[in-house]
């Protein structure tokens, strides 16, 4: 039985998505990593546990693997993933759960992606994030529009088998490399988790051994734990290489994740949405060969604020239609 | 450097790379196939529910068969158990257990502007000749011993590889073995299996550890195992091993052993053959909850003297199987190595056994003329299945499509039963639920709660309580609907899950009918009853009743 491991991508696939989308790669990664965010906040919400919300990362990654990223609102893709892969667990939600749920993390009232130093908290607003009967049943047919959809581009291979359990295992067998055990094992599952939110879709490129094994790598380094002398990875069934590209990239997410929000001051406002998205590439139209110094291009003035707020607003009038 | 590279350059390739160009190809985001890739041959089965084809694939030339799911416009999206049994089913690799070979999606014509027309998805699997109760009610067909212990051997390597990997089959039957006509016998039918928790069973050791509860509701009555007649919860592999018993029974006499009419019959007929449970043969039996009320007039069991001319292995085997006790009741570890197999005469090779014409619903047909005046016992098929988390009206609504299943169910199980030589399998749908004269019954509940079934509690309780979705037979009845699907048909018995909120209203509404069905005497012949179910379905109307069902399903998720 294929318990252990995962589909991976192909080589082809990720190269595909790279190179041939419409979407610049800086933006590609935006959306990718603000809706896997996204997804997590709304398992949190829904009281999922991160398994749940965790697979509903790999199934939405898997997704857009396939699927290129603009054809639906990256929301809604998020919302159908996590409740399709609830469903499949122990503990499905209702697709107006579901529905509240990213209502509320849309609206203006909820405090998910803003920067809480710059910004002081929003004000709790309720209708700001009321859903109404019509608007129910459209997220409501969005959800299970996307379901089918996931569940084709997937050929149903909803099954993901998550690292998290692996590196406890794995971790026991080395006896916790002589540290405190919650520490080195939440520090591994810390660097699990984050690994979920890159936009190298390491758990699509790797197997859950290897996750597990550069996890626990990152975790000893980051608690000065004394690993093994010997090539120890070895014994989970994990080469030097792969370790070596997974420790990296683990530990990149964080200063990548920064750096982009500096690049794109939206994101730290609010969710990406195909219309911002939209406007971005519109703008960079405008400034051609100007796609690297976009935060210097970029100024918050007050004309500017105002544009982005009536975009916002057409933004949600369609989201509505 | 990449395989490929290495290749073109002539060097051999390094341990590793061999190894990644022989591993196997990772199954990934490849998507669905699309109907148009199957070349359609022709239906096995029918029924309003959907149909099962017979197909060739453009791509492999192999033949396959393509059962429908289909989908409604449902407030809860894809049937989550087609989706359960699909992801269990792709997890699976055994030989002799069936292959999910692809999901194909048929695409609705883009001409039509019907927004309700949704895409249409097939599951694809392997194309098996027959499927062993089929066969067996073949007239053509006898089964000579070298054969029985050859099917026995790869059942059993088949079950041995599901209890190892904490699989629980849950509906062992003759229906849902499918055999080709190169041998193989595979199981088929997930649809109420489940993960279980523990150990797996080791040899020497019975079946699994029992650790936690599950529904006792699952397995076709005739196959159903003491132990669960008497709803045992805590229950372990050995209830698949009953049914692998049963199987061998009715492979060696040619019918079901253990058709009962009843759940109270079914264990009065299981006394019979195995004698009554004590505190040697059957420990703890006392303290099931089904036992309180069981007062069994105490005898040895005969089992002994039905089988005694197919020899002492065979009897020493199946008395293992049919152990009362299911903490002592061999697994399929040992079972494989009982003598029976290692005696004379020797099971035959899988390329040696001669082949048959093909066992089908439609070539099924041919063989009821000349069945019809056998006065075989009574058939109904117990698909008193409850369904777990599986039990989700609402979820599965997509997945049903009830109406034609049901109908036969209802048609064949109500009343053809007597008969066995009509449309076997399926069809044998004990009339008990209306012989129990049950008060309605609640709607099945919505487990949403559940994980694969059973993980709540509460809806157990409530399950077991009202003994509510025990029931599937007598529905709309649809005589001109044929009504037998192979062992393809998981869907049929998924739309047990409709049927008993829909048995009651059809107790009340044809109350009259259900009396007259009661008191009818064994000698009314099919005519009679099938014209008595023409009417009834008539009077009904499928569409409504879904509407229906939808709101039970409602209050029901509200609650």
């Amino acid at each position: 039985m294929s318990h252990m491991t995962n589909p991976l991508a192909t080589p082809d696939q990720l190269y595909q998505r790279r190179s041939f989308s419409a979407l610049p790669t800086d933006l590609q990664d935006a959306i990718f990593f603000s809706t896997q965010c996204l997804t997590q906040a709304a398992g949190v919400l829904l009281q999922l546990p991160q398994a749940v919300a965790a697979q509903a990362n790999v199934v939405l990654a898997r997704y857009w693997l396939v699927e290129p990223f603009m054809s639906h609102e990256f929301s809604a893709v998020s919302a159908a993933s996590l409740y399709l892969v609830a469903k499949l667990g122990p503990t499905p939600r209702s697709p107006r759960d579901v529905s509240n749920v990213y209502a509320y993390l849309l609206s203006a009232s909820s405090s998910f992606f803003r920067s809480s130093s710059t910004t002081p908290p929003p004000a709790n607003n309720p209708s700001s994030y009321y859903l109404s009967d019509g608007a129910y049943q459209r997220s409501h047919s969005r959800i299970l529009e996307l379901e089918a959809r996931i569940l084709y581009a997937l050929g149903f291979n909803t099954h993901v088998s998550l690292p998290h359990p692996l590196a406890i295992t794995y971790l026991q067998a080395l006896d916790f490399l002589g540290t405190r055990k919650e520490r080195i094992a939440g520090r591994a599952l810390e660097y699990l988790n984050t690994a979920l939110l890159s936009p190298q879709m390491l758990y699509l490129t790797s197997q859950p051994n290897a996750l597990a094994v550069a996890a626990i790598y990152n975790a000893a380094k980051d608690v000065g734990a004394k690993m093994p002398e010997c090539e120890w990875w070895e014994v989970f069934d994990v080469d030097r290489e792969e370790l070596g590209f997974l420790v990296v990239g683990m530990r990149s997410v964080e200063g990548w994740a920064r750096k982009m929000r500096e690049d794109i001051p939206r994101m730290a406002e609010c969710m990406l949405t195909r219309r911002i998205v939209e406007n971005e590439m519109e703008r960079r139209g405008l400034h051609t060969g100007n796609g690297h110094g976009v935060s210097s291009a970029y100024t918050l003035d007050p004309e500017a604020e105002l544009a982005r707020k009536m975009d916002e607003k057409i933004a949600q009038i369609e989201e509505n239609d | 450097m990449s395989v490929i590279e290495a290749r073109e350059m002539g060097i051999a390739p390094s341990p590793r790379t061999f190894a990644i160009t022989h591993q196997r190809p990772p199954k990934s985001f490849t998507g669905c196939s699309r109907i148009t890739d199957y070349e359609v041959l022709g239906k096995l089965g029918e029924g309003t529910f959907g149909e099962v084809h017979r197909a060739r694939s453009k791509k492999t030339g192999a033949l396959v068969a393509l059962k429908k799911i289909i989908m409604h416009n449902e407030k809860d999206g894809f049937p989550i158990t087609a989706l359960r049994e699909i992801k269990l089913l792709k997890l699976l690799s055994h030989r002799n257990v069936l292959q999910l070979e692809d999901m194909a999606v048929e695409h609705p014509p883009r001409a039509t502007t019907d927004k309700r027309k949704r895409p249409i998805m097939y599951m694809v699997t392997p194309y098996m000749d027959h499927d062993l109760s089929g066969l067996l009610d073949n007239p053509s067909v006898h089964f000579t011993e070298p054969q029985i212990k050859c099917y026995m051997l790869q059942l059993l390597e088949g079950l041995r590889y599901l209890h190892a990997n904490h699989i629980l089959h849950r509906d062992m039957k003759a229906a849902n073995l499918l055999i080709s006509n190169k041998g193989i016998l595979q199981i088929a039918d997930f649809g109420l299996a489940r993960h279980y928790e523990g150990e797996v069973p080791k040899p020497g050791r019975g079946g699994s550890e029992p650790k936690r509860e599950y529904t006792s509701l699952v397995v076709t009555r005739w196959y159903r195992p003491p132990e669960l007649l008497m709803h045992l919860k805590k229950y372990t592999t050995a209830i698949d091993m009953w049914g692998v018993g049963c199987v061998f029974g009715e492979m060696l006499v040619g019918k079901p052993i253990l058709a009962g009419e009843s759940d109270v019959n079914q264990l009065e007929i299981i006394f019979d053959l195995c004698g009554t449970p004590t505190d040697e043969n059957m420990p703890g039996w006392q303290n099931l909850p089904g036992a309180e009320a069981l007062k069994p007039r105490p005898r040895p069991g005969n089992l002994q003297q039905r089988f005694r001319e197919h020899g002492p292995q065979a009897i020493s085997l199946l008395h293992m199987l049919l152990k009362l006790d299911w903490k002592t009741r061999v697994n399929a570890h040992d079972a494989l190595t009982h003598p029976y197999f290692r005696l004379a005469p020797y099971p035959a090779q899988s390329s040696d056994l001669p082949t048959f014409e093909e066992s089908h619903e439609f070539d099924r047909r041919k063989f009821q003329d000349r069945r019809n005046n056998l006065p075989l016992p009574p058939a109904p098929k117990g698909g008193t299945v409850g369904r777990g988390a599986f039990d989700n009206t609402g979820l599965n609504a997509g997945f049903n499509n009830a109406e034609g299943y049901n109908a036969r169910n209802g048609a064949n199980g109500g009343r053809y039963p007597r008969n066995r030589a009509l449309p076997p399998v399926d069809e044998r749908v004990p009339a008990w639920h209306r012989d129990r004269g049950l008060p309605p019954r609640p709607p099945p509940p919505i487990d949403h709660a559940n994980g694969w079934d059973a993980a709540s509690d509460h809806t157990e309780s409530y399950r077991d309580r009202d003994r509510a979705p025990r029931s599937r037979g007598g529905g709309v009845a649809r005589p001109d609907v044929d009504t037998y699907i192979p062992a393809y048909d998981r869907e049929a018995r998924r739309d047990d899950r409709r049927r008993p909120p829909r048995d009651d209203w059809e107790d009340r509404r044809h109350a009259p009918r259900d009396d007259w069905d009661r008191r009818r005497g064994v000698g009314v012949d099919y005519d009679d009853r099938s014209r008595a179910s023409r009417t009834r379905s008539r009077s009904r109307s499928p569409i409504r009743d879904r509407e229906h069902n939808r709101d039970r399903d409602r209050d029901v998720y509200r609650r």
